[in-house]
């Protein structure tokens, strides 16, 4: 039984399918990287794991439960026991995620008073040490400045404070270094993953940089239009790419080892607002065969490998992959 | 359940079969209350400038015979002579309404010898009561002259000392108007000694105000000053302020700096408090209508705002490249001016045009209401409201008339300012609010 | 921030000797002097009268005077109410503008905020249309014109339930403030409830909110203690404008409903042309507004530490 099971996961907003089905696991301790270009609905699937969908949105699951207990429904006051306590998360940009006319140690004791039942001044103590274990520099006098006082890196090391201060079990970060210079991104990935070994969190890592994701994660996710289109380690997802996406996906980032230009994926995601029938990303594939019009379930291509794809459909005769994939 | 292995078969799509995504349309500016507001602001001006023509009354005739009505349509109206004191002979037997019209009622009654002194009684014919007690008459006649209306009148004579009540009459006067009054409005010509029995009034489609001229002539009247103080002023103080700021953008240094600090203290000044001692210091000769002082003041108060602006666009295009380009191929400055500063500074200029329109509306009928905007017999929505206060409780029309045409205008310049505004915005990359 | 404050202070000084001096010359620009619209007088009469007013000496030894006078408090006698110092007319009547003008923010700022966070809050629900009616309907309307009619609608409610409840006019107890106040806050309160309920929505759109409410702060603490302070700072900074619109607006309202505050005497004296009252209330009245408007400045600073902390001006 894994720590988080989300299984076919659906959010309409109006006319807009946001998200078409997204499924993935989590085990404790595991970090898993959600990765996908923008608008494909990461970041909304992250926020309907804090119950946070928008207004009005309608929201499906087969399976939505953290720790075998099943979720509530988005926008239900029950999600405040979770939010902060079980689940926490990390926003892109900390120069904006921070109330900007509160002190930083005023909003990180929040947390403690909310969840910990502690005292004003008890949390305000357990703040400071929480800041000091996260080695920044003088963390009483830092405690009482403003967010603005800080820079980004130790502000997202601020952010980073407040998520893990009540040991949720599940850690989302949402892309928590783009915002950032490059210099201070390795300083905070390093952080996130120290944290992570320390305390046993699971973590839902979310970005666009396969860069960052072969040096954090455990195990991937590829999101596509809404869909989870491959799911597997590392490992798997480098080496043995099953979904052409992901290949182009791949293929898209510039590498300095191997003598190739980087290659852009030709045409644009589908439009949400409209149905989208058989495989999503069929017009941009150039692995497209007919079949691609009708709708793709989901194919174990390896251990613990998932494709959306179906030229992993068993019927599919195994000498034209090969040939394909050199 | 297999699959037949030729669906599986390699399928290249046609190069170009790609999903375009259109982007969302953006909502039309014309909404229908944007279209409301323009028609609302057309229809005004139309009332005010073509209005006059179509409704040739004076604003400022008053009618003497006809304060405070009610709306009416024309219709005819007895000449009535005056005759001075009215003194019947002889006897009666019964209550005699010797004359009943809307210059005066006549009353006669039989003289009882045990009565020295009658108390007379008017009250509307449709209430119960005796209602307003008019006079204490020693003689068996009364004529009343006290502001009649065609409307049915109960007059009730007592004995003012025992107060029984002796005799009781209903009476509906009819239209009349005084050969004075005729003669005043031009309605008889030379000195006739035979008088037409009769006399058309002109019609008040809105009723008349407490000194008896035609609301609709004067609600069109003060549009146009209401109006053209609206429209004028800012042009003015907008148009000082912009060749300010383009000044001071432009020349920069000590010319800049004079003029900004200038700008500052000016808007530190309180306004309204500013704009009531410039028109008293301004004042009003004889024969002025004081609509020249108030623009006056309004163009000295008003332009730091546009100023500003101005200012601060020219300094933010001064350092684009194209505009440094255009100085290096040796432009003159004022075709920079016109070629690459005016075409972005216009739709701001217009925007805060739009805004300025309701405030100036607003300052002149504030001031017109406090007695200092435009001096009678010129008139103007907030005049005509500071005459309408005066019989708020009686006739709450004659204020109510004129604010529903302020707020009217108000209302549709602010809407249509909004527009014009989330159009500026969208054209300059902005997302409107 | 120290250096602020006597920068602003420094400001604030000039510009009150900047109305005063063209308070001075604006009055004595008026066309004729202030006697000749008194009715004929006697030479000898004129004389003592233009010694009294100090009208005989020359012009920049009248300006010096009116400024000497000015700095130690002096604004001298009226005209129209022969023998009455104007610094008895404003010590007397002040205190009650002053009274309806607090009672009036304290309506616009507590209902504006109140409205404009509700309204922000039901986005395109009908609190929210209810609010932006109501501001829509609040500024295309003169101030003297929701005056007028609230009183009209007093009238007609006494006389429908037959006794006077709520009073017309007047001044004396509390049930006299509030009706007025309403009124007079009226304006200013749709002006802020706008300007409210768009720095809400920025701010409930913000980051900072959604963080907070992953970290499963609730909605009333979230209200309190993050939406509220952020969406109110805008809000502070036009408090000074809202305070002076109020003070103005108090002229008519204080007219209508025949309250003996300053507002309604300045009224009359710019009628009566009666030029110390004029010169006097202008300077006093201008001086309390930039003074107003500097503190509310001031206050803005103290509250946003993102000014308190950086000693600069704003941005």
């Amino acid at each position: 039984m894994s720590l988080l099971e989300v299984e076919n996961l659906s959010l309409h907003i109006g006319a807009l399918h946001a998200l078409r089905g997204v499924s993935f696991s989590l085990d404790a301790g595991e970090c898993r990287a959600l990765v996908g270009e923008s608008g494909c609905g990461k970041s909304l699937t992250a926020m309907s794991l804090l119950g946070l969908t928008p207004p009005g949105a309608v929201f499906h699951a087969d399976a939505f439960t953290l720790a075998g207990e099943v979720l509530p429904a988005q926008g239900s006051p029950a999600w405040r026991r979770h939010r902060g306590a079980d689940i926490a998360m990390i926003f892109q940009n900390p120069m904006t995620a921070l109330n900007p006319t509160q002190t930083v140690g005023a909003q990180l004791a929040e947390s403690f008073v909310l969840h910990r039942n502690l005292g004003r001044r008890e949390a305000m103590t357990a703040a400071v040490a929480l800041l000091e274990r996260l080695a920044i520099p003088q963390p009483a006098q830092r405690a009482a400045q403003y967010p603005f006082e800080f820079s980004g890196g130790m502000l997202q090391r601020v952010m980073i404070a407040m998520a893990v201060a009540c040991r949720p079990k599940l850690l989302i970060a949402d892309e928590p270094t783009t915002a950032l210079d490059v210099t201070v991104q390795a300083e905070v990935l390093t952080l996130l993953a120290e944290l992570q070994r320390e305390q046993g969190t699971a973590l839902l890592f979310i970005t666009h940089d396969l860069g960052v994701v072969a040096e954090i994660a455990d195990s991937v996710t590829v999101m596509y239009a809404g869909e989870s289109v491959e799911s597997g380690s590392v490992a798997q997802i480098f080496n043995r790419t099953a979904h052409p996406y992901s290949a182009a996906l791949r293929a898209a980032v510039p590498s300095l080892k191997q003598d190739r230009r980087p290659e852009g994926i030709v045409g644009s995601p589908p439009d949400l607002r409209r149905e989208v029938t058989g495989c999503a990303f069929a017009p941009r594939c150039r692995q497209r065969m007919a079949i691609c019009e009708d709708t793709v379930p989901e194919f174990q291509c390896g251990e613990g490998q998932r494709v959306r794809c179906w030229r992993w459909h068993p019927d599919h005769p195994l000498r034209w992959r090969e040939a394909e994939n050199g | 359940m297999t699959i037949p292995v030729f669906r599986f078969a390699p399928w290249q799509p046609a190069e170009q079969q790609l999903d375009h995504i259109a982007p969302a349309p953006l909502p039309s500016p014309f909404t229908p209350s944007v279209v409301l507001a323009s028609v609302a602001v057309l229809l005004l001006l139309c009332f005010v400038s073509v209005g006059p023509l179509l409704w040739p009354q004076s604003h400022s005739t008053q009618w003497l015979s006809q304060v405070s009505l009610g709306p009416t349509t024309a219709r005819a109206a007895k000449v009535v002579r005056d005759e001075g004191l009215w003194r019947p002979h002889g006897d009666v037997r019964s209550l005699r309404v010797a004359d009943a019209n809307t210059e005066r009622v006549r009353l006669h009654w039989p003289a009882l010898p045990e009565v020295k002194r009658y108390q007379l009684y008017r009250g509307s014919g449709l209430d119960a009561g005796l209602g307003l007690p008019l006079a204490i008459s020693s003689t068996p006649y009364y004529e009343d002259r006290l502001q009649l209306r065609r409307a049915l009148y109960r007059y009730s004579i007592a004995d003012a000392d025992t107060g029984l009540l002796l005799f009781s009459v209903e009476v509906r006067p009819q239209q009349a108007i005084s050969e004075f009054e005729a003669r005043l409005q031009g309605l008889i010509v030379g000195h006739k000694t035979t008088l037409p029995s009769t006399i058309m009034l002109p019609a008040h489609p809105l009723g008349t105000d407490a000194l008896g001229r035609d609301i609709l002539a004067r609600l069109m009247a003060g549009g146009a000053t209401s109006l053209f103080v609206g429209v004028v002023a800012p042009l003015l103080f907008i148009s000082l302020g912009c060749i300010l700021g383009a000044i001071a953008g432009y020349a920069g240094g000590v010319v800049d700096q004079a003029i900004m600090r200038l700008a500052d203290f000016v808007v530190a000044l309180p306004f309204l408090l500013f704009m009531i001692l410039f028109r008293v210091a301004f004042g009003i000769g004889p024969g002025e209508n004081g609509i020249a002082p108030l623009i006056l003041a309004m163009l000295v108060l008003s332009w730091p705002s546009s100023a500003r602006l101005v200012r601060g666009q020219v300094l933010a295009l001064k350092g684009q490249p194209y505009v440094e380009s255009a100085l290096l191929s040796g432009l003159s400055t004022a075709a920079i001016l016109a070629r690459h500063i005016l075409p972005n500074v216009l739709p701001i200029i217009l925007v805060a045009f739009s805004f300025a329109i309701p405030q100036a509306i607003f300052t002149e009928a504030f001031l017109s209401f406090i007695g200092m905007g435009v001096s009678p017999p010129s008139t103007s929505w907030g005049a005509m409201c500071n005459d309408g206060i005066k019989t708020l409780l009686s006739h709450p029309r004659h204020m109510l008339l004129p604010a529903l045409f302020i707020s009217i205008s108000v209302l549709a310049f602010n809407i249509l300012g909004d527009a014009l505004r989330d159009i500026s915005d969208r054209r300059s990359g902005g997302v409107g609010r | 921030m120290l250096f602020y404050i006597a920068r602003r202070l420094l400001f604030a000084a000039f510009t009150i000797w900047f109305i005063a001096t063209a308070t001075f010359f604006a009055m004595h620009a008026v066309p004729g002097d202030p006697l000749t619209q008194e009715k004929a007088m006697s030479p000898a009469v004129r004389a003592q009268l233009e010694a009294r007013y100090g009208l005989d000496k020359p012009l920049d030894e009248q300006y010096l005077l009116f400024l000497g006078n000015m700095l130690r408090g002096d604004f001298g006698i009226s005209f129209t109410q022969e023998n009455r110092r104007v610094n008895d007319i404003i010590r007397e009547h002040f205190p009650i503008s002053a009274t309806l003008g607090l009672a009036a923010i304290l309506i616009a700022l507590v209902g504006g905020v109140a409205a404009g966070s509700v309204a922000a809050h039901f986005r395109n629900r009908w609190p929210d249309r209810a609010v932006i009616f109501a501001v829509i309907a609040a500024i295309s309307l003169p101030g003297f014109v929701i005056a007028a009619m609230a009183q009209l609608l007093i009238v007609r409610l006494n006389s429908a339930v037959d006794s006077t409840w709520l009073p017309v006019a007047g001044w004396g107890g509390v049930e006299h403030v509030w009706i007025p106040a309403l009124v007079l806050g009226l304006g200013t309160m749709a002006y802020l409830s706008r300007l409210m309920r768009a720095s809400m929505l920025e701010v409930l759109s913000s980051d900072y909110v959604l963080a907070a409410r992953s970290r499963g702060i609730g909605p009333w603490r979230l209200f309190w203690g993050h939406q509220l302070r952020n969406a109110i700072l805008p809000v502070v900074t036009e408090l000074g404008p809202s305070i002076a619109a109020i003070t103005t607006g108090g002229f008519v309202v204080e007219l209508i409903f025949a309250i003996p505050g300053l507002g309604r005497y300045f009224v009359q004296a710019v009628q009566q042309l009666d030029y110390t009252v004029i010169m006097g209330t202008t300077v006093f009245y201008g001086a309390f507004l930039v003074i107003v408007v500097m503190l509310v400045d001031i206050s803005y600073g103290i509250i946003d530490p993102r000014i308190r902390l950086t000693s600069g001006r704003r941005r």
